[in-house]
């Protein structure tokens, strides 16, 4: 048997993958409105003092970058933030298994919500974080990625500004569009929401870690539709929310997290999908 | 009359254009066999990664020149490798190529298999199968990594399984051994006429050894004490140097051994992947050729499992 090795056809893969939401003739529209707001930008920034900058261009010089702005962060004024620290392998060694953390213990207090996004997905948002004050801004998941991309982690903090860290995977690609693994292992249905894990102590905190059997469906594979955790909490002992996570279908199959939590109390984790079907479990 | 000095390469310039003829030579991997035992003649590569620059040119070939015909072991990365294997085997001897052996089926090792299409190609049946299924899409990926090197390479199956075994060809006695470590069906090749041990990629010297198949790194130490045990005087590792002692042996035993103790106490600790990627490299393999690049891997196709040994059930499927 032979094999053709790699055709024209190759790329057309990727191609019908890239973001092509609608929406994106808006950025026209908004370039007019960019520049008072960059202004904006600018002014807030000057009164926020430090030693951050403003309105800057993109250190990886995504072409995204004003788009993703103007629709994931609302326009709203940014810095290019050292302390909030993305961590990502150069490259992708499975396109569907990327690992990203985000560690924004810098900013700790001043915290409202954390956006995870990669620029160049089909699907760029990840996930958006809130930790409560028992909780560290301190993430860890995995992704798929669809070609190379920059991968983002912007924190809002109170005063309104988003501090944004950022890292680059290099990909050979269509991590999004791979066939299912989950679906291709006989009684992965069985198995739906079962929740694997520990706790490890780490001075007097602890981290959490769960993996949870879902196949994260993204709607992008062949006639499956959407079919994902899209909702997590982490509850104290008394059911008060510790910390919550909205998660979206550019997180791997199989989700793994990982979280910190600054006390040593009991806690439990809470999902949903898309599809209302609840799971929890106990650390 | 005088004419203008530039124009005639002007003219040259435009007629490479129109006609679209290269401008540049064709990529040539310049292969130069050398002779470490009686009719053992190896094509070394460099321990690097794949790229542009090298063509894939990153693996050890070996063929054995025998009054009875030649004998090659794994064929390299790409078509126009295999071809320049065939040239560089017949500046060697006038002998035919009778037979080609395949170690295991990572495209560095196989996709040289079209040069050799007119000869048995033969393989353990696991490798066979893991080209099957996985040989056009690693080929792919090699095409990305070093490109034009690649133009016109298709994988071409084994047409032949082995058996473990003894194996005589042109006067040597060469034991085939069916072991698993590194891809899960890996064949090493003691010439006991010789002594030297063609290990494939179960051993790597001076390199970063990779793990992308590999059925654990258990499996793996267990084929290196097999092969530990066996007698030979010079072994040729499937990227590095060969040597004449079990030093490259041993260095990919302790390789792995810091790889499974790093994945161990790093899972223990409830790191997540990123943190294990970043880990402290011991100063003895601080130096191997892409020793970062190697672990970020490694950790890729190997921490999971680690992980999963330490989860404990949180809770079951509802
Ligand atoms: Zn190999």
């Amino acid at each position: 048997m032979r094999v053709t090795v790699c055709g024209t056809n190759c790329r057309a893969f990727t191609k019908m993958c890239r973001p092509t939401d609608p929406s994106l003739g808006r950025a026209t529209q908004a370039r007019a409105s960019r520049g008072w707001r960059r202004f904006a930008v600018l002014v807030l920034a000057a009164l926020a003092g430090g030693a951050v900058s403003a309105g800057e261009p993109d250190p990886l010089g995504s072409v995204m970058w004003d788009y993703h702005h103007e629709r994931l962060l609302e326009g709203r004024p940014y810095v290019f933030d050292e302390r909030v620290k993305v961590m990502a392998p150069p490259f992708a060694e499975d396109a569907r298994q990327v690992p990203i953390q985000v560690d924004a213990r810098a900013l700790d207090g001043q915290i409202e919500r954390v956006l995870l996004w990669a620029d160049l997905n089909p699907i760029p948002r990840i996930a958006v974080f809130q930790p409560g004050p028992e909780v560290a801004p301190l993430l860890a998941i995995r992704i798929r990625v669809e070609q190379a991309t920059p991968v983002r982690a912007a924190v809002l903090t109170r005063d309104g500004v988003w501090h944004v860290g950022s890292s680059r995977v290099d990909a050979a690609g269509g991590g999004c569009t791979a066939p299912s693994v989950v679906r291709a292992q006989p009684g992965w249905e069985d198995r739906l929401g079962q929740v694997l894990g520990g706790r490890y102590p780490r001075g007097e905190q602890s981290r959490l870690r769960v993996q949870v059997s879902h196949p994260m469906d993204n709607g992008l594979v062949g006639d499956i539709p959407e079919f994902y955790l899209n909702q997590a909490e982490l509850r104290g002992a008394d059911g008060q929310p510790l910390a919550t996570l909205e998660l979206f279908p550019a997180v791997s199959e199989n989700p793994t997290l990982t979280l910190q939590l600054k006390t040593d109390q009991p806690a439990e984790l809470w999902l949903r999908d898309n599809n209302g079907n609840e799971f929890q479990a106990a650390f | 009359m005088r004419q203008h000095p530039a124009a005639p390469i002007a003219v040259w310039a435009a007629l490479l254009l129109m006609f679209g003829l290269p401008v540049q030579a064709a990529p040539d991997y310049r292969l130069e066999p050398r002779q470490i035992a009686p009719d053992t003649w190896l094509v070394e590569g460099r321990t690097e990664n794949f790229s542009k620059d090298n063509g894939g040119d990153i693996v050890n070939v070996v063929f054995l020149a025998t009054d009875a015909g030649v004998l090659v072991i794994d064929t390299g990365p790409s078509r126009r490798y295999g071809e320049a294997l065939r040239a560089a085997i017949a500046r060697v001897t006038d002998a035919p190529v009778r037979r080609v052996l395949l170690t295991h089926h990572h495209p560095d090792h196989v996709l040289g298999n079209q040069a050799f299409a007119d000869v048995p190609i033969a393989a353990l049946a696991g490798t066979a199968r893991l080209m099957a299924d996985e040989g056009d899409a690693m080929a792919e990926n090699m095409y990305r990594l070093v490109g034009d090197w690649m133009r016109g390479t298709e994988v071409v199956l084994p047409d032949e399984a082995l058996e473990p075994g003894v194996l005589a060809f042109g006067g040597h006695r060469l034991r085939l051994l069916a072991l698993q470590g590194h891809t899960g069906a890996d064949l090493a090749i003691l010439d006991e006429t010789t002594g030297v041990l063609f290990a494939g990629d179960l051993i790597f010297h001076d390199r970063a050894l990779t793990t992308p198949h590999t059925p654990g790194i258990d499996a793996w130490l267990a084929d290196l004490d097999r092969l530990g045990a066996l007698a030979w005087s010079l072994v040729v590792p499937g990227h590095g140097p060969i040597a004449r002692d079990d030093g490259p042996l041993r260095q990919t035993a302790d390789y792995l051994r810091w790889l499974d103790r790093t994945f161990t106490e790093a899972a223990a600790r409830g790191a997540d992947m990123n943190e294990v990627m970043q880990s402290p490299i011991p100063t003895r393999f601080a130096d191997l050729p892409l020793a970062r690049y190697e672990l970020i891997r490694s950790t890729n196709h190997l921490y999971p499992r680690y992980e999963g040994a330490q989860f404990r059930l949180l809770a079951p499927a509802p």
